[in-house]
């Protein structure tokens, strides 16, 4: 099970949780469980995340591929001038 | 509206050409001469990116109007590398510290820079650093903090005294 | 200047040659986009609102275009309307007004004629009825219940279906129980900041040259940190297939993160197709001020509690940034920013909240230099009422590998704490100030970015090669470029040519931001280059006669010990390219990730002046982690870029709007950058704690520098004065008053 940070402003949508559990071979994967168990979080988290995975942040997480155990955290969209 | 044929010196060359009376030197040195190493940054005289020697006076090309370059002396810098003695195949002193003490980064205030430095080193060819800080003060720069700018005046200041 | 030395050595990369592009810079050659003319071109003005938010009524163009030399007009009716929720519709109307005008200076139309003076006097005859609409200014006022909507399109960002409203984004971040903590707390301390708006100031005006030509294909020349972007808003605005579309970079003078959106492109395609004539569009300073994006104004609200022996337990911040007339994302970043110290409490919020005024850019690191001004001020109040050494209190917080930062995600390998260390043990801190002067440190981070690059790599027959990217250059990135594959290949720096490249000429790459470059499209290159290396082995392998396994790329040639003879040159093996297998090229791509944040330490030593109010900088030293030091001199160029940005921000700089939203001061003469008279050197020590995820360990450097000064420079004043300073610019006359109010 993969360990998922969330965003404090998608907490609601999971009941009020910071950390929750997800199955997933992706991170889209994860996205997917994660909205099953909790309607219109899914769509939450594709419109601006990104998700730091082993200490790396992607921009495009969907297709990232993760381990069993890995730990996820979604955070807002980077950018930079 | 006719315009004005005007005659004058630029980087040691007669030269001449057309400008309505209303048509500032920079536009002229830029779209009649081809000279487009003088950039305008904002066209009030607050920049410096614009510019030249006129008579031998560092101007904002972009505050004098066009035939008031009658008659006169002007260096760009693209005159730079064929004077104080350097042949034209060689870098002028400046320009060849600008590019050993990274004093470049954009480069657009470069070519303002380069003449505005030039002016100060001959009439003071050994500058401190602050007369070289309050000489480029009409030169604005955003990208380099102007240390590496100082810098490279001062180096640049050794070397043309050591050649004379 | 001294560098805390890197573990590993390399031959080029670390040097510092002259940049292969400076040539053309220092004698007037180099092409910046409003140096290029073409054949026939035309040259456009715009005409621009005078009312910071109306209703445009009608707009009669018809006198403008019997105007003498006028060839073309466009206003927002020859473009296609996009859907509000297109990512591309807040641009498209920014470009050129639809139905609105959002700020005092919105284009609205614009003429193409065969001079510029032709152009204005048609743009100026152009008839617009205009219905005055209420002008949201401040960011009190378009925070308040009942407030008058600043963009009636306006929808407050990931919150579902909602009302227009005056917000953009509302951003929470809170980890454990920062109100117990603070009740907790031996010392808690409270302030409120304010910040103007200030420009990014590049040197050179936006310029395009856009021809259009009867196969309906547009070529641009554009000033700009991103290309592919200038392609793809400039289709999307005007309703093209991207192909239809090349974009050239011109040499950029200046950017800053200003240069990140388009403005001029697409109105100078439109022009250009209509009047069959190429068009030249440049803005004047004045547009520049007046309609370019400036970095947000801010008010802010930072409470931080610690123990009594310095410990900073907890933060609780409120940030409302000023994005401007439409909702940008800057408002979502400040409270994003916060990383520097482990705050085992923190509850944190900021805000976009919108105005009449231009949309905001990025200015280097966005937002986050407004929030570090007011997290590093009541840092240093806490470490002064503390009585420790400001340095030994942040040592003491410093977050290291593991520590969250504020959005919750654990920092990789980071070098603070060498940063502070290498502050301390500088000739500058182990100094006294100079007699009367007095001193202020502060910290600052970026996280950087990652995002697309491309490269490619040909290897020429005479054993030369040539580094294309798709990274326009804006502080040495073509020379960092050039030194990773001379690294990587083995030849002279001077034998590469390292090229910024088309649209069409090199693979997708994103935009220069974020302090991507020299990481992203460096990866990007040395993986070109490794893949090359591959396949020069294979050849030499072939010429030797040994298995492809046995040869091994050393020094710049391929030596196998199976082979008796002497290695086989790049320049050996690039001669018989025809006879091995045809020409050498490798291309690249990616999505990078793994960019490594960049932190920042900075000190000044000044003295207040305090009968005039005015700030002399005696000392400045800006202490900055660049992974590795591709060129020292470079990254020394964005330190000292981005402290002077910082110092002219901290002491000077900012925007003065009317009742009316009209800015007071859209020139170099009254919005004032720093000259070199009102600074001293700017010593710079380059921190190399390497980047584990970068084949040379570079971190990105262009923004961080940004973030420190203004608290630096804001703590030296508290030291000088004993006043804190909490409203940025720290102007003489605000400086006087503050005085005057503590007396």
């Amino acid at each position: 099970m993969a360990t998922v940070h969330l965003m404090t402003q998608h907490r609601p949508l999971a009941g009020g949780a910071a950390v929750v559990e997800a199955d997933g071979a992706t991170v889209g994967q994860i996205i997917d469980d994660l909205d099953r168990r909790f309607p219109g979080l899914g769509d939450a988290l594709r419109a601006g995340s990104s998700a730091g995975i082993d200490g790396e942040i992607h921009a495009e997480p969907e297709f990232v591929r993760v381990q069993p155990d890995t730990v996820v955290y979604f955070v807002a969209p980077l950018t930079g001038g | 509206m006719s315009r004005t044929h005007i005659t004058c010196t630029v980087n040691g060359e007669d030269t001449d050409f057309l400008a309505n009376p209303g048509t500032s030197l920079l536009d002229a040195l830029r779209d009649e001469l081809g000279l487009t190493g003088a950039k305008e940054g904002c066209g009030t005289g607050d920049c410096g990116a614009c510019s030249v020697l006129m008579d031998g006076k560092v101007t904002c090309a972009c505050l004098v109007f066009a035939p008031e370059a009658q008659g006169r002396d002007l260096m760009t810098v693209e005159g730079l590398s064929s004077a104080d003695g350097v042949d034209g195949d060689h870098l002028h002193p400046l320009q060849q510290t600008f590019l050993e003490g990274a004093a470049l980064q954009c480069g657009v205030c470069t070519p303002g820079f380069l003449v505005a430095a030039k002016a100060l080193l001959d009439h003071n060819p050994d500058p401190t650093e602050s007369e070289i800080r309050y000489a480029l003060a009409g030169n604005l720069c955003r990208c380099t903090g102007y240390d590496k700018i100082i810098r490279s005046v001062q180096e640049a200041a050794v070397q043309l005294r050591s050649a004379t | 200047m001294t560098a805390i030395e890197n573990p590993k050595t390399y031959k080029w990369v670390g040097t510092r040659p002259i940049r292969h592009d400076g040539y053309d810079k220092v004698v007037g050659k180099a092409r910046f986009a409003a140096d290029l003319n073409l054949p026939g071109q035309l040259h456009a003005a715009y005409l621009r609102s005078p009312h910071a938010h109306a209703n445009i009524v009608s707009i009669d163009t018809s006198m403008a275009e019997a105007m003498p030399g006028v060839k073309a007009v466009v206003t927002g009716d020859d473009f296609p309307a996009l859907d509000i929720t297109d990512p591309n519709h807040d641009v498209s109307i920014n470009v050129l007004a639809r139905g609105t005008v959002l700020y005092h200076g919105h284009a609205i139309a614009a003429v193409a004629a065969t001079t510029k003076a032709e152009a204005q006097a048609a743009a100026a005859a152009i008839e617009v009825e205009y219905e005055l609409l209420p002008v949201v200014l401040g960011i009190d006022e378009a925070m308040a219940d009942g407030a008058p909507l600043a963009n009636e399109q306006n929808y407050q960002k990931f919150v579902g279906p909602s009302d227009p409203s005056n917000i953009a984004t509302h951003t929470p971040l809170e980890r454990g129980d920062a109100d117990a903590a603070m009740a907790a707390a031996d010392i808690v301390i409270e302030r409120e900041f304010d910040c103007a708006h200030v420009h990014q100031g590049y040197i050179e005006p936006h310029a395009c040259v856009v021809d259009t030509g009867a196969d309906g294909k547009a070529n641009v020349w554009a000033s700009s940190q991103g290309h592919f972007m200038v392609r793809a808003i400039t289709a999307a605005v005007l309703g093209w297939e991207t192909s239809r579309i090349k974009v050239t970079p011109a040499e950029i003078g200046g950017g800053f993160g200003g240069k990140t959106t388009v403005y001029l492109e697409p109105v100078a395609a439109r022009l250009s197709e209509k009047a069959g004539r190429p068009v030249k569009l440049v803005m004047s300073r004045e547009e520049v001020l007046r309609s370019s994006g400036p970095a947000p104004g801010a008010k802010l609200r930072i409470k931080i509690g610690a123990t009594s022996d310095g410990e900073l337990t907890a933060i609780d911040g409120w940030m409302a940034y000023q994005v401007g007339a439409y909702g940008d994302f800057a408002g979502m970043v400040g409270a994003m920013s916060v990383a520097s110290y482990k705050f085992p409490n923190l509850k944190l919020e900021s805000w976009g909240v919108l105005s009449n005024t231009p949309k905001t850019a990025a200015y280097r690191a966005p937002s986050a230099p407004h929030a570090a001004f007011a997290i590093e001020s009541v840092i240093d109040d806490i470490a002064s009422e503390l009585g420790m050494d400001p340095i030994e209190l942040r040592l003491k917080n410093a977050a290291v590998e593991g520590d969250l930062t504020a959005m919750g995600m654990p920092h990789p390998r980071i070098g603070l704490v060498e940063c502070l260390e290498a502050l301390k043990a500088s000739d500058h801190y182990q100094s006294e100030p100079a007699e009367g002067a007095s001193r202020g440190v502060a910290v600052g981070f970026w996280f950087n970015i990652g995002e697309q690059s491309s490269a490619t790599v040909n290897l020429n027959e005479d054993g030369t090669a040539t580094v294309i990217t798709g990274s326009p250059d804006i502080g040495g990135s073509r020379a960092s470029m050039a030194l990773m594959a001379a690294e990587e290949l083995g030849i002279d720096v001077y034998s590469i040519t390292p090229v910024v490249a088309d649209t069409e000429a090199v693979g997708f790459t994103d935009v220069t931001e974020g302090s991507r470059a020299t990481f992203a499209t460096g990866k990007a290159v040395v993986e070109a280059c490794r893949e090359l290396k591959v396949e020069l082995c294979r050849r030499a392998a072939q010429t030797m006669g040994v298995d492809e396994a046995e040869v091994e790329w050393v020094d710049g040639a391929a030596v196998s010990p199976s082979h008796g003879g002497e290695p086989l040159t790049l320049a050996a093996i690039t001669a018989q390219a025809k006879r091995t297998g045809g020409p050498l090229t490798a291309t690249a791509s990616l999505n990078a990730a793994g960019a490594g944040p960049s932190f920042a330490v900075h000190c000044a030593d000044l003295k207040v002046d305090e009968e005039t109010g005015q700030t002399t900088i005696v000392r400045y030293t800006a202490v900055q982690d660049a992974g590795t030091a591709i060129h020292p001199s470079y990254v020394e160029g964005q330190m000292q870029g981005g402290s002077v940005q910082g110092i002219g921000w901290a002491l000077n700089e900012e925007y003065i709007f009317s009742s009316d939203g009209v800015l007071m001061n859209p020139g170099f003469l009254d919005y004032r950058i720093p000259v070199a008279s009102d600074l001293p050197m700017i010593e710079t020590i380059i921190v190399e704690v390497p980047n584990p995820s970068h084949p040379y360990g570079v971190r990105g450097v262009g923004e961080t520098g940004i973030v420190p000064p203004m608290a630096t420079i804001g703590n030296a004043i508290k030291a000088a004065t004993g006043v804190r300073m909490t409203s940025l610019p720290m102007s003489p006359p605000k400086v006087l008053k503050a005085l005057g109010d503590a007396r």
